[in-house]
């Protein structure tokens, strides 16, 4: 006997959830720090925290987020 | 409209204005600061000066990276994350929490400095949008 096809919708609609959830869970915990720079045109660059650059960017960045405070709500 | 033009006719009010519209737009924001082309605050969530020094300081190494003035800053750490844009000679630079959706917060930073460099802003009106929502969303 064929399933409703309501439930073929949910477990479809299920199958979806399940795999952006566990999609969201991998880039938690694999997500390193970056800093990206665009310009215009679209052209952008990466600089890594052990770069000069990357180095500064990240300082100033915690600056920033220091200034920031927590979240209040 | 040339880079540089808007920021002499911005006025506070309408900066504040336009990082209160940031701040109800993206529930992950910390805070922010909205600055003019000569790098002056317009608006900060909190200490003004702080923000202005330091948020030059980001910028100022954004340039001196590259070989052309940088657009937009994305930068993650495991604090937080900072994203900065400059539109239309202003520039917009906030804090956010880990893991925020950045397509979505260039998006409304762009929207608000563009609205905000208009020359009929809506954040410049004395009944500023206490409330608005995205283009395209309903409601």
């Amino acid at each position: 006997m064929p399933p409703k096809p309501h439930r073929v919708l949910l477990d479809r609609f299920s199958g979806y959830a399940d795999e952006a959830a566990a999609y969201m869970r991998r880039r938690r915990v694999s997500r390193r720090p970056f800093a990206r720079l665009y310009y215009g045109g679209g052209r952008a660059s990466d600089h890594a925290a052990d770069s000069v650059a990357g180095g500064e960017l990240f300082v100033a960045a915690g600056r920033l987020i220091e200034v920031a405070g927590k979240r209040s709500r | 409209m040339p880079d540089g033009a808007a920021a002499e006719v911005v006025s506070g009010d309408a900066a504040t204005h336009a990082l209160a519209f940031l701040t109800e737009m993206s529930p992950d924001l910390r805070g922010g600061a909205i600055l003019d082309s000569a790098g002056s605050v317009l608006a900060a969530s909190g200490d003004a000066g702080r923000w202005g020094e330091d948020a030059a300081a980001l910028l100022g190494v954004a340039d001196r990276a590259g070989d052309e003035p940088v657009e937009q800053v994305h930068i993650a750490t495991e604090q937080g994350e900072v994203f900065a844009l400059r539109h239309a000679g202003l520039a917009a630079i906030v804090v956010t929490d880990r893991f925020a959706l950045a397509s979505l917060l260039f998006f409304d930073m762009r929207a608000a400095l563009r609205d905000l460099a208009a020359p009929l802003s809506t954040f410049s009106s004395p009944q500023a949008p206490k409330s608005r929502k995205r283009s395209g969303e309903a409601g």
